[in-house]
């Protein structure tokens, strides 16, 4: 029997997407950012800031040391909304955020809602951290992020076949989307090989520097109505969020969890059954990369190739936008740059943008469908905190 | 038309490197740094579970209540996993590379903390360890973990 699901009615859609040029210590402030991913918003559903009556933003790096980020946020734009939500899940935010706003539409709360992310981690650094970090982590000169997947990789590597190579053709496969999109940060607009991967020098080891994403500045965003509303107002071109799933802190009471069982062996399973799908029915995958190995590890505990054989499937699977599993089609983060915590929003916005037949250069031929994940935070000696899974359908 | 930038001067000073950071104890943490200042790695124990947790929480994440019992241990177990920083973070300078461990303790909970006296390429999954520490001020001294042989 299906699982129940708030979403199979396909009664509330995405009409819009934004996204800004990705760069490096631009200047920018998140709120400038902010503003370009607005004005492309409200050019494209014909709106102005007071016809936008729910917002909702993800946390900023470069601005999470303000208790007031949304409203300022809300003030920059000259939006009024009557239901406002910030997630501070991390790379998980965006896709929560769809979820979160498909709830307060579906109960009248708003009518409008612009999702907006945006972030300037490379230009401002604001995260001061509490919980374990101050006394039981950075102490240890753990290197942060590549440090905590330093673990994954060697606990992988204990328990499974690891084939780099695998790895690298992911690499090569998400440079290749980053080669043909505008947006991607210019550095990263040039291929590289598979022994590129394998070369690149070592910073957490078994953990290399193409494994790894980049901190940038950028911002992406989308907007979502009833779909009753969306077709009254004209809009043709609409994408459906048909099922969602999150788990944060999987395995928080266990002391002994398996490191490289993530949240999404929960989530992954709990999606599909909700969309009634099959992994082989997933026409795209854009999953939240901020190391590869992440990708591997979704890949297996979703249920796209048995657990162990991630690399394998990796390495045998045509990962381009005309193969059998496109995946991050304009060079997720790890291609194109993350745009800080506004990162999650980066799959989200080409998954859409893949939907409505507007991937110039890296179109997938029958883009019926996607999976969306996102990721968030580093734990203590754990799996990575939030996974979650969205399911698009056009 | 505007000034040129002055250029930078060629022996321009190399930036004095960050200290490495010192916990600075809570009411929930003070006894484990007490007892790792007598040599000791102190963990929580639930009496109603009759298990340890890590990192220090001033609940269990088994029961919810507040109840936990500090315990000294032998500061034994095995390396889960590792990895050999090459890109020094904060207080590390010069260090690199070196090992940072996740040790399953004998207690049945993990902790993250250096692997030192040993090469990097010598240490493995499995091999067995034990606490050892090191002074960073008056007050902490820090857990690290070496080859128990």
């Amino acid at each position: 029997m299906a699982k129940k699901n708030f979403l199979d009615k396909q009664d509330v859609c995405i009409v819009a997407y934004a996204e800004t040029k990705i760069d490096r210590a631009s200047g920018k402030t998140a709120y400038e950012l902010a503003a370009e991913v607005a004005e492309e918003l409200f050019a494209k559903t014909k709106t102005k800031p007071a016809d936008i009556d729910g917002v909702s933003f993800s946390v900023p790096i470069s601005e999470c040391s303000n208790p007031f980020w949304s409203n300022y946020a809300t003030d920059y734009l000259g939006i009024s909304p009557r239901w406002l939500q910030t997630t501070d899940l991390g790379g998980a935010s965006t896709i929560a955020n769809v979820c979160r706003a498909a709830m307060a539409l579906q109960n009248d709360l708003c009518e409008t809602v612009m999702l907006i992310a945006a972030d300037a981690p490379s230009t401002k650094w604001s995260a001061v951290y509490g919980a374990y970090r101050n006394e039981f982590w950075e102490p240890t000169g753990i290197n942060g992020p590549p440090g905590a997947f330093g673990l994954l990789y060697q606990r992988y590597m204990a328990q499974h076949k690891l084939d780099f190579r695998g790895l690298g053709a992911l690499a090569v496969a998400q440079r290749n989307g980053a080669v043909v999109n505008d947006l991607a940060y210019d550095k990263f607009r040039q291929k590289i090989t598979i022994d590129d991967y394998l070369n690149s020098r070592q910073v957490s080891s078994p953990l290399r520097l193409l494994d790894s994403v980049m901190f940038c500045d950028g911002g992406n965003g989308v907007v979502m109505m009833k779909t009753e509303r969306a077709k009254k107002l004209g809009f043709k071109n609409l994408v459906y969020p048909i099922a969602y799933s999150e788990v944060t802190n999987h395995k928080g009471a266990h002391q002994t969890p398996d490191i490289t069982e993530s949240g999404f062996s929960v989530s992954g399973p709990d999606a599909l059954a909700k969309a009634g799908l099959k992994p082989s029915d997933i026409a795209m995958f854009h999953p939240y990369d901020d190391f590869l190995i992440a990708v591997m590890l979704k890949l297996e505990q979703i249920g796209f190739c048995k657990r162990g054989e991630g690399s394998q499937f990796l390495a045998e699977t045509d990962l381009s936008p005309t193969g059998k599993l496109p995946i991050n089609t304009g060079g997720g983060q790890i291609g194109a740059g993350q745009p800080g915590l506004a990162g999650g929003g980066l799959n989200l916005v080409e998954a859409v943008r893949q939907l409505m037949g507007e991937a110039t250069g890296r179109q997938v031929p029958n883009p019926k469908n996607a999976m969306v994940t996102g990721i968030g935070v580093i734990p203590y000696g754990r799996n990575w905190g939030t996974s979650n899974v969205l399911i698009l359908n056009k | 038309m505007s000034t040129p930038a002055p250029k930078q001067a060629a022996n321009k000073p190399t930036p004095t490197p960050k200290p490495r950071p010192i916990p600075k104890p809570t009411a929930g943490t003070k006894y484990f740094w007490d007892a790792a200042k007598r040599g000791k790695l102190a963990l929580q124990y639930d009496p109603e579970s009759k298990t340890y947790q890590f990192w220090p929480r001033t609940i269990s994440v088994t029961t919810g209540k507040r109840n936990l019992e500090w315990r000294d241990t032998s500061g034994k177990g095995e390396v889960y996993s590792f990895t050999v920083t090459h890109v020094p973070a904060t207080g590390f300078d010069g260090k690199a590379p070196y090992v940072v461990g996740l040790i399953e303790l004998d207690e049945q909970v993990r902790i993250i903390g250096n692997i030192l006296n040993i090469k990097p390429d010598d240490v493995k999954v499995g091999m067995r360890v034990k606490v050892m520490f090191e002074k960073l001020s008056d007050d902490i001294s820090y857990f690290a973990f070496e080859p128990d042989k």
